[in-house]
């Protein structure tokens, strides 16, 4: 039989049993399955030299996509910071409205927030936005209502001991922020901020419903244009999975970086 | 341009279709995608070779590439299958049940691998049948620290629904976005659906908080 704990499972160097002649079983069933649900000939009918055609436009929005994503999380990334010290001082009210702004924007849909500002603000501000603005702004005030969950949690994280030594050696206030408890707090926030950036980088593809300029602004674009939207936007996932994973192991990379020796 | 509220009253029954099928899709995304992880996460856990990998594929891919370039794709790509195209609720349906699927296959296989090795290897220690091990031992205990990410699933993919307005269906963001562009009133109505909306999702996002908390403090 089996081991229990799945750790137990993947055991190397032992000999072909009955749980790898079910799983080569059922994984040929799967394979099989699909592959006879496919329509080949309209498979074989796509034309991908569209793809190729459309190779600088693509690039240019994937790189869009990458800028709009970092400039809305390093944005956020300070906002955030901010909005959790302030949320740590005794301010009344105003620590409410925070609590407010910061609940608001972490539980309703980036699709109504960008709806809201690209369209609902300027009929009462009276000033329109480009759609990059919108979306910029969106996605930063987004991003800075995550982040200041993560820098609350990240600042909560570090040890007690941390502020009292500080304190009895006499650290200002501001040192004591910037060069004891903000250091320590940036590294507990890696994982999460990383978890963050993924989801933002994928979450910026709503953008493309105001046409913002980035990767599926022109994906939308050239599949309109060519009616290839089938060869398009295969090539565009497979684009985003690759800069998901390539910002997944960047961010992999920087946690082990970062961490504390013990 | 003052602010109508009145508006949303006379529009109140379009809205309410639409939430109705915002809920719907989020239910059957839920519904479909709980059965996809499940089938998911036993191929993670327990598949060898060939099955291990078509689950970590459907796994990396489904939550790698954005969930609205699948929700076009699968619009796109129903001739490819099926030999005709899907209708627009059922294209954002299975693009999201394919998504929630992906996200629950990783939160029940965490919860499975969060219970300690100890808890298996007493209860196989102890000689219980090996259905009583999972279904008595690690499976509860699993279970109970898969219910706040669940939420969290939850709260995303009633987020996500509003994406299907992009390829056409009538739920809630699509509603409010054609009334404001009859009435021009975007302001009123794309607030009301994002009170509407922060009224269903953060409850239960407290809900998943105090629950972690509860875990927490269990687990000191």
């Amino acid at each position: 039989m089996t081991g229990l704990h799945p750790l137990t499972h993947k055991p190397g160097g032992r000999r072909f049993d009955s749980g790898d002649l079910a799983s080569l079983v059922l994984g040929l069933a799967l394979v099989g399955g699909i592959a006879a649900m496919i329509d080949w000939k309209f498979v074989r009918s796509l034309d991908f030299v569209v793809v190729v055609d459309y190779w600088q436009p693509l690039l240019k929005g994937a790189l869009t996509t990458l800028f709009v994503t970092a400039a809305a999380l390093v944005v956020g990334l300070a906002l955030g910071i901010v909005i959790a010290i302030l949320l740590q001082l005794p301010l009344g009210p105003l620590r409410w409205l925070l609590l407010l702004y910061v609940e608001l924007w972490r539980n309703t849909p980036l699709i109504v927030q960008l709806f809201w500002i690209h369209f609902g603000l300027p009929v009462v501000t009276g000033v329109s936005p480009t759609a990059l603005e919108s979306g910029l702004l969106a996605l930063t005030l987004q991003s800075s209502a995550y982040l200041a969950d993560i820098a609350r949690a990240g600042i909560q994280a570090v040890p007690r001991g941390q502020w009292q030594a500080g304190r009895a050696l006499g650290l200002p206030t501001a040192s004591l922020w910037l060069e004891v408890v903000l250091p320590q707090a940036l590294k507990i926030m890696i994982p999460p901020f990383a978890n963050l950036a993924l989801s933002f980088l994928n979450g910026s593809a709503l953008l493309g419903l105001i046409q913002v300029g980035e990767l599926m602004t022109v994906a939308t674009k050239i599949s309109d244009y060519t009616f290839k939207p089938i060869e398009i936007m295969t090539a565009v996932g497979a684009l985003y999975l690759v800069l998901n994973l390539v910002v997944g192991r960047l961010a992999h990379w920087l946690e082990l970086a970062t961490r504390t020796p013990r | 341009m003052g602010f109508d509220g009145g508006i949303i009253l006379r529009h109140l029954p379009e809205l309410s279709a639409g939430l109705r099928l915002t809920l719907l899709l989020a239910v059957v995304a839920l519904l479909v995608g709980t059965a996809l992880g499940f089938f998911g996460c036993l191929g993670k856990l327990l598949g060898r070779g060939l099955l291990f990998w078509i689950a970590s594929i459907y796994v990396t891919v489904m939550r790698g590439v954005p969930e609205m370039v699948v929700m076009f794709w699968i619009y796109y790509c129903g001739p490819l299958v099926l030999g005709a195209k899907l209708s627009s609720f059922a294209a954002a349906a299975t693009a999201m049940s394919l998504f929630a699927g992906a996200h629950l296959a990783e939160i029940f296989r965490a919860g499975i691998l969060a219970v300690p090795r100890g808890q298996s290897e007493a209860a196989r220690a102890l000689g219980l049948p090996i259905f009583s091990q999972w279904v008595e031992i690690v499976l509860p205990q699993a279970l109970r620290m898969m219910i706040p990410p669940f939420i969290g699933l939850v709260t995303l993919v009633i987020k996500i629904s509003g994406l299907a307005s992009a390829i056409g269906v009538a739920e809630l963001v699509y509603e409010a976005s054609i009334v404001s562009g009859q009435t021009y009133r975007y302001f009123e109505l794309f607030s009301a659906v994002g009170v509407l909306y922060f009224l269903i999702i953060f409850p239960l996002s407290l809900t998943a908080q105090r629950y972690e908390r509860v875990l927490a403090r269990r687990s000191r």
